[in-house]
């Protein structure tokens, strides 16, 4: 694509010159970084709403914001995952403006309904076993889920995200997980 | 393949697939996930001695394993989708929002004020120094009061260069692209222009015959 300098066409630039340029106002440098990590903020997000139905709204502001503050990143070497900072937090956010009284104790100990062993049991590889898994666990425990494993939080960090305790945070994984390698367990 | 094995039970009541405490040394699956995200680090010889617990930590690092497995798979089938949703990202950052300071041109006119913005003016420097072939401009910083008719400027850019280009040569060539660009726009007066080499990448496309050009 973009072809900034003879024989070395901006999309094979490392982060740190793409943040510096963007931060200097090159949009070309600013769409390489939006084409390098926006496939995985989109599936991030889509992990933490639930759902696909806001991913492009989520993901647009998580940009605008990001080339608000590219400025003042100090360290280009983070820009992925400041990226993904910003996307959960735009993500938390409009979880949070959809429903702003979640109980969560009740989203979490109610749980969905009742788990569909089969469809796990007929998934085509692990991979897929995995992600019919996650749909059936509690809207709480998948988003913590996404937030550890997949943005790599710390629990203090989800818990001050999600304004919950952080042994609250510590349960809602350990359940998650336990759900997880229960239901990975009726695949083979 | 392997499927992820859950730990002994505590009874045989067919319905708890929750691992005893005791089985697990008094450990609970919480405190193994803790230990797992902690890297397993400092050592607790009552988690890595104990069977029980070793089949837990190898179920919770399985998961892992196949999270990251499926988050990748995602990615990739989102990259497969295409990149339709770029447009209206870029259509909806404030692009004047890097305009910088103002830096007067000298016109004939008396009435006449005429100004480029600090970021056209880094627009030049960039365009100017990914001009010389082989390197790529990164940030770029103008130091001095360029708000000042003819002010003096202290030019600083990053640059990655090319595997195989030479970094002395790529620099000089850089400062005077940079430098006869700035003469031929600008009124600044260019005190020094400051190469700073981040980076020597492998090209992905270039043909090696290319990169023993000077």
């Amino acid at each position: 694509m973009s072809e900034a300098s003879p024989h070395f066409p901006l999309d094979t630039a490392d982060d740190r010159t793409l943040v510096g340029r963007a931060a200097d106002g090159d949009v070309r440098a600013f769409e390489v970084l939006v084409r390098r990590y926006g496939p995985l903020m989109r599936v991030y997000a889509s992990r933490v709403l639930g759902s696909n139905d806001e991913t492009d709204d989520v993901v647009q502001d998580a940009f605008i914001t990001a080339w608000q503050q590219l400025p003042e990143l100090g360290d280009a070497s983070v820009v992925k995952s400041w990226l993904m900072r910003i996307v959960s937090r735009k993500s938390i956010d409009r979880v949070r403006a959809r429903r702003p009284h979640v109980d969560v104790d009740d989203v979490d100990l109610a749980g969905p309904e009742s788990a569909t062993p089969s469809e796990v049991t007929e998934a085509r590889s692990r991979t897929q076993a995995l992600s019919i898994a996650l749909t059936h666990l509690p809207e709480i425990q998948a988003r913590c889920w996404a937030l550890r494993e997949l943005a790599e939080y710390s629990y203090d960090e989800i818990a001050a995200e999600l304004d919950l305790p952080a042994t609250t945070v510590r349960g809602i994984l350990a359940r998650a997980r336990k759900a997880l390698i229960r239901e990975m367990e009726e695949w083979r | 393949m392997t499927v992820p094995e859950l730990p002994p039970r505590s009874s045989d009541d067919g319905n708890s697939h929750e691992p005893a405490e005791d089985a697990l040394g008094g450990h609970t699956v919480e405190e193994l996930s803790d230990y797992l995200d902690r890297g397993c680090t400092p050592p607790d010889p009552s988690i890595d001695d104990s069977p029980e617990c070793q089949i837990v930590l190898e179920s919770l690092q399985r998961l892992r394993a196949v999270s990251l497995n499926l988050f990748e798979e995602d990615v990739k089938v989102e990259s497969e989708r295409g990149f339709s949703w770029v447009g209206s990202i870029l259509d909806n950052i404030a692009v004047d929002a890097r305009a910088g300071r103002d830096i007067p041109v000298h016109h004939p006119s008396p009435s006449a004020h005429l100004v480029m913005s600090e970021g056209a003016v880094r627009g030049l420097i960039r365009a100017a120094g990914d001009s010389v072939g082989g390197v790529l401009i990164g940030s770029c910083k103008l130091e001095g009061d360029v708000t000042v008719p003819r002010a003096s400027v202290v030019v600083t850019v990053e640059a990655s260069v090319l595997w195989g280009e030479r970094i002395a040569d790529a620099a000089d060539r850089i400062r005077g692209a940079i430098y006869s660009e700035l003469m031929k726009h600008t009124e600044l007066q260019v005190e020094a222009i400051h190469v700073e080499i981040h980076d020597v990448l492998i090209a992905r496309t270039r043909p090696t015959t290319e990169l023993e050009t000077p």
